[in-house]
């Protein structure tokens, strides 16, 4: 029974056209966000793209030829699958954290981007799925005759009078192809992932497996009675076939024998090594946590898809009769049996197989074409406006011809070998890979050289002892080089080198080129170095991983030479992946960074802006080829990413912090702390550094109080003094500037025209410099550091900046606390020298209080008839009242009492002058009145010039005609206390006040005194005394006080008074000074 | 009881050891001691002996990985879980 061509092509087109729909409805579930490929079924289900017509038809032959131990293809890859957890979700972490594209992409890019690497790993992935690409079409293009019902190769078209006749095969890959390059190669950017191949793929792995479990279930379970009915009665008829089948190793006479080792081994590296499955597995993960789900469900579907092989093999031989074309027993059997359905539906699950691997395998090849073999070369011409078309061209030009090398070799090696042993030809390529990977992921050592040459001889290896002989039976190669080696050299034969016998090809090509390969690359890995580029990448892949990398702050160690700004980047970037890419790429990057006025980034986040361009560009074009970009771009620019110069070595601690930075700090605490001379810590921190970090010149300045700037220390080697032709004043702008906003400031290669003239400095020689603030954090700036060098420019990086500012913290908080002691110390002197004035004035003034009251009369004159006593208490040391008695003979006496206004020293001082004036004239004759014209003439300039007046009072008594003669100055009136008067007697007389006008006529009165009678003198002092209620204590009080206390004796008369103010004002000290005389006529 | 014991193997399970373990494990089962013991032509119900060790062998496999993702997914869901009470 046929199907017939038509039907034939015409279910296969339906059957393309759903998958194609399938794809265009992911790719629009994309877009609109509601992705259906993004979850752990969808991907679980593509990686089952491993399932290739291979498995749909090879796993069958080979069970009916070799039997049980094609379960080993399967088995490696289900066992694999324990590791996923660690080294798949690995490379999906580093491959999406790098853009990275392809396996070769990945190695070339731990490798330090190497682009011979990549190129390497490139042609290997080419070359070696060769026989791959060229089982597929075998398999499509013989299901399709058998299910067809075709004779031949070719399938004929009528084309006018004559016939067209075209290969089947190469039909098949011209389809393929044009699969291949709507799926995978519309868009450039190949880190994106291909959701609608994804879908594509997923779909034809749910096909396959369910067509074939429907084959598998039809021929077991209608055809015979289940597995035991099967096994049964093959045993019954086959006996000796039966045991080779179901036994390992009973079959290695056959030449295509492969030990189950071999296949275990080759298909464990698959996996995870063939460019689809990395593809399909890292490139096109869309969320790692799929990788948990994958790891027991993607076995559960080899499982399944296994599960009845065995018994369609069974069936397929007991039904034929044989084991011949056993590949194909999966359509056969049910044509045979007259089920053209189920045919028809093993037809389609082959071809889902075939085309699902075809289409990934040329997308993955060919971007990994695109980025490590054209774009190399590509990389060496100016970009220009219409690379993106070239780019996106020759990735399609790269399918077709991936495709198309499968299809030559098809066309070559032909049907010599069965479909599993040409598969297992590329399963040998692919594990060229393997040492260089997992050295990549866990190796340390492991290194460019080791990779390359590791590589490149299992490659060697492999092409010699297994490429080469499988075209031996097409004749394209002599038979002599097999069966005689090269040359007639009989050691070099490709199937026994070394003279190696008695093993099959496949485990001695793999025993050859793992030894070679694992040997080079280790041998080179422990001989030789990392360079530069490779170490800045290793740790992306080794070592802390996740959440503690990302903790780890990245430590700068390459600076550009020359700045170059964000817009230049894009510029470039547009250039490869078109404009509307690199802007929205740029526009991601921008997001979270604070750029400058100028829309341009900080020196130091400059090499991050380079790698972001890197990146960006790798996704489309991979990481070698990136780096090559973007570093031509950079020299045409006359910029270049150099090292820094790293003055702090590689030594690093766990808090991220050199020693050498260390060591500088405790130093620099060690100065700052062992003294409080600030000369001597700047003097020494500057020495410090210039001899630590090799600077030449470095400079403190300090503000003072008037904010001016000013150098306190000056180190370095070939110092001229500063002076206004000094390099220094160059630099002033920039110390202004920090002083003003706080932060540092630094040149790093003074010839790259910096903002500030530089021209004095650059003569002089220095290179780079940098000036720090001087502050505590959050304070004002207290002063600047200037730092210089000479050999080295590039010298200021972010961590040298932060050390010298930390320094310049510490240095300020010693400033701070140097400059408060001196404030303390100062002012604590002042208060001393104050407290000393003080003493020194108290004490004048203490001896000018002796001296006062010792121009006051001890005692009182004696004289007969009368008695007199007097008192003065001053308020403050010195005081302006005075009083005194002059004794003229036994009958008169002189009683004065005066106030000289404030209490002053001027007051005491004008009060001795008084007195001395009133001695002198004391004797005179003259009365009251005249004596007080005298001294009001005498005084009045001096009081005038001291702006001082006086009230006095002046009495003469005479005792013998019991009369007192008076004159008063303004002073408050004596009062007379006369027995049996209740009221008292004021004295009074007209007179102006001493020191008002130069001449004053001044009344001279009398009054009789009679026996009994006192007289109370008094300054202002007594009556002004005020209580706390502001009530003064008035003539009234005093009167009627002087009444009450007239029997007293003279002291205790005065002394009544003085308690009496003190109780009336309710304090102790005096608010005045006050005097009192008493006069008593006895 | 049976809980307890399901927790304490799940705890086991995420030791990184155990991975390495099965792994190993996994490819002596696949070699030569292992297989010789199964590689007769002998059958058990009908189905020969290797065809049975492979299929019966691979599901209780595909059944420990599942077991592990299960402890894996646990460990990170209670990590979650005291994070944010």
């Amino acid at each position: 029974v046929k199907t017939g061509l038509a039907s034939t092509a015409i279910i296969s087109l339906i059957y393309t056209l759903l998958i194609f729909l399938i794809a265009w409805y992911a790719h629009r579930r994309k877009l609109s966000g509601r992705s259906i490929v993004g979850n752990p079924y969808i991907y679980s289900l593509s990686i089952a793209v491993y399932c290739t017509s291979w498995t749909f038809y090879g796993s069958v032959g080979k069970a009916a030829t070799t039997g049980i131990d094609f379960l080993m293809i399967y088995l490696g890859p289900s066992l694999t699958a324990f590791s996923w957890f660690f080294i798949l979700r690995r490379m999906v972490q580093i491959s999406k954290e790098n853009n990275v594209t392809s396996i070769a992409d990945f190695i070339s890019l731990r490798y330090g981007k190497s682009p011979w690497l990549g190129a390497l790993v490139t042609l290997i992935a080419i070359l070696g799925i060769m026989p791959y690409i060229a089982l597929q079409i075998k398999a499509v293009s013989t299901s399709f005759y058998l299910i067809s019902g075709l004779q031949g190769q070719s399938i004929r078209i009528p084309h006018g009078s004559s016939e067209l006749s075209v290969p089947s095969g190469f039909l098949l890959a011209l389809i393929l192809s044009l699969f291949s390059m709507i799926f995978g190669a519309r868009r450039l950017v190949s880190s994106e992932r291909h959701e609608g191949l994804v879908a594509a793929v997923a779909f034809e792995s749910l096909v396959k497996l369910v067509s074939l479990l429907g084959v598998g279930i039809f021929v077991t379970y209608q055809l015979f009675d289940g597995f035991g009915d099967i096994f049964t009665r093959f045993q019954a008829l086959y006996p000796e076939k039966f045991s080779q089948l179901f036994t390992l190793g009973t079959a290695s006479t056959d030449p295509y024998y492969i030990p189950s080792f071999t296949m275990l081994f080759l298909s464990m590296g698959a996996i995870m090594l063939l460019p689809r499955q990395f593809h399909i597995m890292v490139i096109e993960n869309s969320d790692e946590r799929h990788i948990t789900k994958a790891m027991w469900m993607f076995p559960v579907y080899l499982f399944l898809i296994n599960l009845f092989v065995m018994p369609i093999a069974l069936g397929g031989i007991l039904a034929t009769g044989s084991s011949a074309g056993a590949d194909f027993f999966v359509i056969s059997v049910p044509l045979a049996t007259g089920h053209p359905v189920i045919a028809m539906l093993a037809f389609l699950g082959g071809l889902s197989a075939a085309a699902g691997m075809v289409i990934v395998e040329a997308v993955a090849i060919s971007t990994m074409l695109l980025n490590h073999i054209f774009m190399p070369v590509i990389v060496r011409f100016p970009p220009q406006a219409w690379f993106p078309l070239l780019l996106i061209n020759l990735k399609r030009c790269g399918i077709v011809l991936v495709i198309f090398l499968g299809y030559f070799y098809y066309r070559i090696v032909g049907d010599s070998f069965m479909l599993v042993n040409m598969g297992m030809i590329s399963f040998s390529a692919a594990a060229q890979f393997l040492p260089a990977m997992l050295g990549a992921l866990y190796w340390r050592r492991g290194n460019k050289t080791g990779a390359i040459t590791g590589i490149l001889f299992g490659f060697l290896t492999w092409f010699y002892t297994l490429l080469i002989p499988s075209f031996s039976h097409s004749g394209w190669i002599s038979k002599e080089l097999l069966s005689s080696g090269p040359f007639g050299m009989g050691l070099l034969k490709p199937t026994a080198m070394f003279g190696l016998t008695g093993m099959d090809l496949w485990s001695h090509s793999l025993f050859w080129s793992m030894l070679f390969n694992i040997s080079g690359y280790i041998g080179c890995s422990i001989l030789l170095h990392h360079d530069e580029g490779e170490r800045e990448q290793l740790h992306k892949f080794i070592g802390v991983f996740e959440y503690e990398r990302r903790q780890r702050p990245h430590t700068e160690s390459k600076r550009l030479s020359k700045p170059v700004t964000i817009t230049q980047f894009v510029s470039l970037m547009t250039k490869f992946i078109g404009e509307a890419e690199a802007r929205r790429a740029i526009e991601s990057y921008r997001g979270n960074r604070e750029l400058d006025a100028e829309g341009n980034v900080s020196e130091f986040e400059l090499p991050n802006l380079k790698r972001f361009t890197e990146k960006s560009l790798a996704g489309s074009v991979g990481a070698a080829a990136a780096g090559a970009i973007v570093d031509s771009f950079l020299s045409d620019m006359g910029s270049r990413m150099e090292s820094v110069y790293d003055i702090f070595s590689t030594v690093r601690t766990s808090l991220d912090q050199s020693r050498e930075s260390l060591f500088v700090r405790l130093k620099a605490s060690e100065i700052i702390n062992r003294t409080l001379d600030l000369q001597i810590i700047m003097d020494d921190l500057l020495a410090l550094l210039l001899k630590e970090f090799k600077l030449d010149a470095a400079i403190i300045q300090l503000t003072d109080e008037s904010g001016s700037c000013n150098v306190k220390s000056y180190q370095g080697s070939n110092r001229h003094p500063i002076n206004d032709q000094h390099w220094f004043m160059e630099s002033r702008p920039l110390c202004d500037l920090v002083l003003a906003d706080r932060r540092a400031h630094f040149v790093n290669d003074t010839r790259l025209k910096p903002t500030v003239k530089l021209d004095r400095t650059i003569i002089e020689g220095i290179l780079s410099c940098a000036h720090i603030p001087i502050l505590r954090e959050g304070e004002a700036p207290l002063g600047v550091m200037s730092v210089y060098s000479k050999s080295i420019s590039g010298l200021f990086t972010e961590e040298f900046i932060t050390l010298l500012a930390s320094l310049t913290g510490q240095f300020a908080q010693a400033v701070t606390i140097v400059r408060e002691i001196e404030a303390r110390d100062n002012e604590r002197v002042q208060k001393e020298q104050a407290l000393l004035k003080n003493a020194r004035v108290l004490r004048d003034m203490e001896i000018a209080q002796q001296i006062q009251l010792s121009f006051l009369p001890d005692s009182p004159p004696e004289l007969s008839g009368i008695e007199m006593g007097g008192r003065c208490i001053s308020a403050a040391h010195v005081g302006g009242d005075y009083y005194d008695f002059f004794r003229h003979d036994e009958q008169t006496v002189d009683l004065l009492i005066a106030d000289v206004s404030g209490h002053s020293v001027g007051a005491a001082l004008v009060m001795s002058e008084v007195r001395t004036l009133l001695r002198a004239q004391a004797n005179s004759t003259h009365n009251a009145s005249s004596i007080l014209q005298n001294l009001n003439t005498q005084l009045y300039d001096d009081l005038t010039r001291a702006e001082l007046f006086i009230t006095m009072f002046y009495a003469k008594y005479n005792a013998s005609t019991g009369r007192l003669s008076y004159a008063n100055a303004g002073h408050n009136h004596p009062m007379i206390c006369r027995k049996g008067q209740n009221a008292c007697i004021e004295l009074d007389a007209e007179g102006l006040i001493l020191g008002v006008k130069p001449a004053v006529i001044f009344e001279e009165r009398t009054i009789a005194l009679q026996k009994g009678d006192v007289l109370l003198f008094y300054t202002d002092g007594l009556t002004e005394a005020t209580d706390p209620r502001g009530e003064m204590f008035e003539n009234g009080r005093i009167c009627s006080h002087l009444g009450g206390v007239s029997d007293l004796p003279i002291q205790e008369i005065i002394d009544s008074f003085y308690q009496a103010v003190t109780e009336f004002t309710g304090s102790t000290t005096l608010q005045d000074d006050i005097t009192i005389v008493v006069l008593k006529i006895l | 009881m049976n809980n307890r014991f399901r927790h304490r193997i799940l705890q086991r399970l995420q030791l990184r050891e155990s991975w390495v373990i099965f792994f190993i494990l996994g490819i002596i089962m696949l070699n030569f001691p292992f297989l010789n013991i199964f590689n007769k032509s002998d059958t058990l119900f009908g189905i020969p002996l290797l065809f049975l060790y492979f299929t019966a062998g691979w599901a209780v496999s595909i059944f420990v990985i599942y077991l592990f993702t299960l402890a894996v997914t646990q460990n990170s869901t209670t990590h979650h879980g005291t994070k944010e009470p």
